[in-house]
């Protein structure tokens, strides 16, 4: 698979990788503490005996509190999101639907995916990824209002109460804002079951640093990418360097 | 909104004299057969400002919107209808029926035409021309975009008026539509609820006659003071809920240590209602309090928000029945497992390409 | 001489969409015929298919805002009797107090805010002398009182704490009231209505002067009686039940339970106030009016009553197992339940059928005919047993005018929304007189051994007689003895009221503090298919709801309400529907202005919304239905 000649190529900021691991973590903890809000004390003795918190750590409140606290981090972490796409060509992952070359090369990938094609053209981050990125933003978008919505009603008259109660008439009433919260909130789910799958596999089959690459911003890559000129430069002085340190360290390069 | 003139004003505005006004008095009381001495009384009537006018129609409904607004204590329902305001079109009170009736609607409409509040109680069945809501040999329909076009303001009282209610729950049989998706063009306030709370309908017409305006609303055109909230946030029960103590079942220990009811399906952190801060019967009483969760009367299209004793409605899958999380779980397992099948798969493939020679290679580019 | 054609549409104080066309000979005064016209429905059955049976009492409770709850309370039963949930003793009694309150309470605003304007008239009020309606309130509540009352086991009402106010100064301030708004030429809910009418004058000024005050009066009283509705379901209208029992928990040792002492303190107050008002207005009233009419000889209206009458019976004095397998109709305490024919002949010649069990579920006792409904059957049938049951609207307009601008409805044709439900083939009448005529028929005939509340009815029933002077038949049978009897039955529910209060605490004082029966409130516990029957004898007379529940989803969903069987149309087998017989009895003296009409519809306190839910807009046949007899909720309109 490999002729040897690994390349290492930068293309996450810092940002990025920050913001991608604040969002994880505060997906996880929403989750969580979300299905609790939605079902208090799932685990457990539920619908056999009346429930209740048997110390503060475990009350509505601090849970709420939590999540409330998680929702804000994951609001503001895009803040990083941004700032990483305006400093860093490598952060700029949104698709190109308007180029032929997006859908040409979704379509390889897809081929790929469905086992119909062994191997895939070399891409620092292949078009499906990207599009789902974006899907999964939009998603976290739904969350965002709704949760929000749900959030500032408690002072409807406050200027976020005002602005946020078109959505409650919007989606009818409130009901329905509590039940696309709910169902969004699984879908976020599905989409990290099969993106932790697609990063464990592409390191695997292809070994070109997918997971490590969310921690060191760098990828490697046996063939020039066709997406280099999208996404990152060959010349930029980091990618030298790892570059240099790549090929003293990577056992597989030989 | 203007108010309407007195008998006493009419006379000024045309230069007539207090003493033809006082001899005018003085044969109405004659008329009406009443003693001489009542004459100072008919004058302080004729000189009295007359109170605003109301229409009360009825579409689809049930009357019980009627019935909560006489069950108000403060205004009592006879202050209401007597001193502050003059029904002078109720199908469920007034005494008059059919064509002198039907009459005096035509006149009243006339005679006050913007300046009359037409309160509607009950939806709008549009189906078939409306045929199926009759007043008076006419489609309901009808008569309400009649009345509404001189209406100085609106008052939709109750789910059904407001929203379409019950009638209009899926699959709306009769196409039936809230008042406000049939007319326009003025002020519509909405007071929902099935049925709303008495002290809250009165409350409006109460605000009226206080302050000679219609009291400030919301986005969606309902009083703010009593439909700013959710019960939730304004319930008794609120604390249990923050401290995570729950009924678990209607009569279960929690249920009767009056624990929040959140887990039963209460609507109360979705609905926008006075429940929670001014209750029933002046505070007596609402629905959590007496052990039942809200169902959400209140809120636009809430019959179509059932089941009410689930915190999440079930979703009917064939025969069996599961909510949001069992579905969300069971995606999510599918998913796990979708990955780790075609995990395996590509591992096979991946083994398989490496025991073949390299021309697969290139078939790369 | 000539017929004269007089429509009364809308009809105004009632529930719902009412209207009337009569046929008058103008010189006579009678009535050629009459046709009585429900002119709207919502479908709601329809809507409540395929939603969870727990949730159906909620929805069919909104098919009606005046009686409410009564429409839940059957619904529940229904459920209940598919499920075979018993419920708890607590909640069987707390069901009971809020059925009679909500009797007691719907009997009073309907006499007084509904009924009581055919009566009386503000404006015959102003010519009355107040000192001399001092000593009119006096004499009435001497001479009308009717000192009957029920087991009152917790009697803390130390003194009545409501009472008709006799004093000249009251009754000056009520008439100057009345005068100003008279004067304000400002009539509001007085506006345009028949007031020269000659029947106005049949009462004395007086009269009109207390009956104005008593209405004002009890306008801004009669909330205070639905207090058991606001303790135990959360509000009024529309209070909260659920499926098994009560939600309202009992605990005395919980600082947070929906009902404690204090909580039974307002409903004690409650019931005790509802005995007061009763005892001390209403029947008083009713009875001096009705005496008046009754000297005068308006004992007229009375129609199908005296042909036949038909009730369910209710108040199930202890927990039964289901109501299809007989055990209901063994534990009423009112056992109204059953047919009698004749009574108008005397009780001699009345013949009495029974009606319990599985008798609800028989298709030969209950069917229903489209022949002057907005519906049409195949192959020129004219009558279907309910399972056969076919809802094919037909709407073909008025005789007069187009199909959405009426002139004349065809009374030869079609013309209502409500079918004509028939027991074996015929019409018959229910609401309170029926049930008077029931429980009175069976006691009198030996056929019950009577409770303390059907002894009572009889007792009423003599009473009343004995201070007209007549024999029952002769003034039972009437416009005024349906107003009278619905005030005889407000009494005794405000005693029923008492009663279960009581039990209801002795039973709480034993120990037993359980309202709910939630070992069957999951659908895993439920059977796969299950139909059931509710039965509850509502303010208006014998309702009933029949449910089809499978894979715990409402598979279908039918009512027969009281004011389908009075206000149905015609029928060329079974005769005319209540309404239009009652109309057809009665005299009117102006053909414009029909009033005797209005009071003797309004003596059956319609209820249209009720009896016109009924129908699936599109005309489909309503949902699918196997061979069991319970296949009477089968098919769209009942």
């Amino acid at each position: 698979m490999s002729d040897g000649q690994l390349k290492a190529y930068y293309v996450y900021s810092p940002w990025l990788r920050i913001f991608h691991w604040l969002m994880v973590m505060s997906i996880v903890v929403l989750f969580f503490t979300g299905l609790y809000i939605g079902n208090p004390f799932f685990i457990g003795s539920q619908g056999l005996e009346p429930t209740y918190a048997f110390s503060e750590r475990l009350s509505m409140e601090t849970v709420r509190f939590i999540h409330f606290a998680a929702a804000f981090i994951l609001v503001c972490a895009f803040v990083l999101r941004v700032y990483g796409f305006v400093v860093n060509k490598g952060d700029r992952l949104l698709p190109r639907f308007w180029t032929k070359q997006h859908w040409a090369w979704t379509m390889d990938i897809m081929l790929h995916y469905m086992l119909l094609r062994a191997s895939h053209k070399p891409y620092l981050r292949n078009p499906l990824a990207r599009m789902s990125y974006l899907g999964v933003y939009f998603l976290i978008g739904i969350e965002a209002i709704t949760g929000f919505t749900m959030y500032v009603m408690v002072d409807p008259k406050s200027i976020w109460g005002q602005s946020f109660s078109l959505v409650n008439s919007l989606l009818i009433n409130e009901y329905y804002v509590h039940l696309i919260h709910h169902y969004v909130a699984w879908l976020i789910i599905i989409f990290a079951v099969v993106h932790i799958y697609m990063a464990v596999r592409a390191d695997f089959m292809e070994r070109e640093g997918e997971i490590s690459s969310m921690f060191s911003g760098v990828k490697f890559l046996a063939h020039q990418p066709v997406d280099l000129g999208e996404i990152a430069t060959e010349e930029d002085s980091l990618v030298r360097y790892w570059d240099n340190i790549a090929r003293d360290s990577r056992p597989h390069s030989g | 909104m203007q108010t309407n003139n007195s008998l006493w004003e009419l006379f000024q505005k045309r230069g007539l004299s207090r003493r033809s006004f006082l001899k005018t008095c003085a044969m109405i009381t004659g008329l009406l057969g009443l003693s001489p001495l009542k004459c100072t009384e008919v004058v302080a009537a004729a000189e009295e400002k007359n109170l605003p006018v109301v229409i009360w129609l009825h579409g689809h409904e049930c009357t019980g919107c009627d019935e909560s607004f006489l069950r108000s204590q403060t205004p009592l329902a006879s202050d209401v209808i007597l001193n502050m305001i003059s029904v002078e079109y109720d199908d469920c009170l007034s005494a008059a029926a059919g064509e002198p009736f039907e009459q005096h609607f035509k006149e009243i409409i006339e005679k006050y035409a913007g300046q009359y509040i037409l309160a509607v109680e009950g939806g709008v069945p549009l189906a078939e021309n409306g045929i199926y809501c009759m007043v008076g040999g006419r489609p309901f329909v009808t008569v309400l975009k009649e009345a509404a076009a001189g209406a100085a303001a609106i008052v939709e009282y109750g789910s059904c008026s407001a929203w379409g209610g019950i009638q209009s729950a899926k699959p709306n049989p009769t196409n039936t539509v809230a008042v406000s998706q049939i007319v326009g063009g003025t002020t519509i306030v909405k007071v929902p609820g099935c049925p709303p709370i008495p002290e809250v309908m009165t409350a409006v017409i109460m605000h009226f006659a206080l302050f000679g305006q219609l009291p400030p609303l919301d986005t969606s055109g309902r009083p703010k003071q009593f439909y700013g909230n959710r019960i939730h946030d304004t319930c008794y029960r609120r604390p249990f809920f923050d401290s995570g103590m729950f009924a678990e079942r209607f009569d279960d220990a929690g249920a009767k240590a009056g624990w929040c009811l959140y887990k039963v399906g209460c609507r109360g952190p979705a609905t926008y209602n006075s429940c929670g801060n001014m209750r029933w019967w002046n505070g007596l009483s609402y629905p959590i309090q007496s052990g039942h969760g809200c169902i959400g009367c209140s809120n636009n299209g809430f019959w179509d928000n059932d089941q009410f004793y689930e915190r999440l409605p079930n979703i009917p899958i064939s025969a069996t029945i599961a909510n949001a999380d069992t579905i969300g779980a069971v995606a999510t397992g599918v998913a796990v497992a979708g990955v780790v099948a075609h995990g395996a798969l590509s591992v096979v493939e991946k083994y398989k390409r490496q025991r073949q020679s390299k021309p697969e290679e290139e078939r790369r580019p | 001489m000539s017929v004269k054609r007089v429509v009364i549409d809308p009809v105004s104080r009632i529930e719902g969409h009412l209207r009337l066309e009569i046929k008058v000979d103008e010189s006579s005064g009678k009535v050629e015929d009459a046709l009585s016209s429900g002119t709207a429905w919502r479908g709601i059955e329809l809507i409540v298919q395929g939603r969870d049976p727990r949730d159906a009492w909620a929805f069919v409770q909104r098919i009606c805002g005046v009686c409410t709850t009564v429409h839940a309370l059957a619904s529940l039963r229904a459920v209940e009797d598919a499920l075979g949930i018993e419920i708890p003793k607590n909640a069987n009694y707390i069901r009971n107090i809020m059925a009679a309150t909500q009797n007691a309470q719907d009997h009073l605003i309907h006499f007084y805010h509904l009924h009581a304007l055919d009566w009386v008239s503000p404006l015959e009020a102003l010519k009355a002398d107040p000192a001399s309606t001092v000593e009119l309130q006096n004499a009435v509540l001497e001479k009308y009182r009717l000192p009957l009352s029920g087991p009152v086991g917790l009697a803390f009402d130390a003194y009545p704490k409501e009472f008709p106010k006799a004093t000249t100064l009251y009754f000056k301030t009520v008439q100057q009231k009345v005068g100003q708004i008279v004067a304000s030429g400002q009539l509001g809910i007085f506006a345009s209505h028949w007031w020269d009418h000659q029947d106005y004058k049949l009462l004395a000024p007086e009269v009109h002067l207390m009956a104005i005050a008593h209405y004002l009066n009890l306008l801004d009283r009669q909330r205070e009686l639905v207090g058991a509705h606001v303790i135990f379901g959360g509000k009024n209208p529309h209070p909260h039940y659920i499926v098994g029992g009560m939600p309202c928990s009992i605990s005395f040792s919980d600082m947070n339970a929906s009902v404690n002492s204090e909580r039974l303190a307002v409903v004690d107050a409650s019931i005790s106030l509802g005995i007061n008002l009763i005892n001390y207005f209403y029947l008083p009233d009713l009875l001096a009016i009705g005496d008046i009419y009754v000297k005068k000889g308006y004992t007229d209206g009375g129609g199908l009553a005296k042909e036949r009458v038909l009730g369910y019976g209710d108040f199930p004095d202890e927990p039964y197992n289901g109501i299809a397998n007989g055990d209901f109709h063994k534990k009423l305490l009112l056992r109204s339940n059953g047919v009698v024919e004749n009574f108008g002949q005397g009780l001699a010649s009345a013949v009495f059928y029974n009606l319990e069990g599985r008798d609800y579920a028989d298709p030969a006792i209950l069917a229903e005919g489209v022949e002057h409904s907005w519906y049409s059957y195949p192959q020129g049938k004219s009558n279907f047993h309910p399972w056969d049951g076919i809802t094919e609207a037909q709407y073909t307009g008025p005789k007069e005018g187009n199909k959405d601008s009426w002139i004349y409805l065809d009374e030869a044709g079609k013309y209502s929304w409500l079918k004509t439900p028939k027991w074996r083939g015929k019409s018959a009448e229910v609401g309170p007189l029926a049930r008077y005529i029931i429980i009175y028929t069976k006691v009198k005939k030996g056929i019950i051994e009577p409770t303390w509340a059907e002894k009572m009815v009889v007792d009423q029933v003599e009473s009343v007689s004995r201070v007209l002077s007549l024999p029952p038949e002769n003034w039972l049978l009437s416009t005024v003895g349906r107003s009278v009897v619905r005030g005889l039955e407000a009494q005794l529910h405000a005693y029923i009221n008492k009663y279960y209060f009581a039990k209801l605490v002795k039973n709480i004082r034993s120990g037993d503090t359980a309202v709910a029966s939630t070992e069957k409130w999951e659908p895993s516990s439920w059977p796969k298919e299950a139909q059931g029957v509710g039965l509850h004898e509502a303010p208006r007379g014998a309702l009933g709801h029949w449910v089809v529940i499978k894979n715990a989803k409402i598979a279908n969903y039918q009512a027969i309400v009281p004011t389908t069987w009075n206000a149905c149309p015609r029928d060329s087998q079974a005769g005319y529907g209540a309404y239009e017989a009652s109309m057809i009895d009665t005299k009117v003296k102006v053909a414009d202005q029909p009033l005797e009409i209005l009071k003797a519809i309004h003596a059956f306190d319609p209820c249209v919304a009720c009896a016109t839910h009924l129908y699936d807009a599109a005309g489909n046949e309503v949902g699918m239905v196997d061979t069991d007899p319970y296949a009477i909720v089968k098919g769209g309109g009942r």
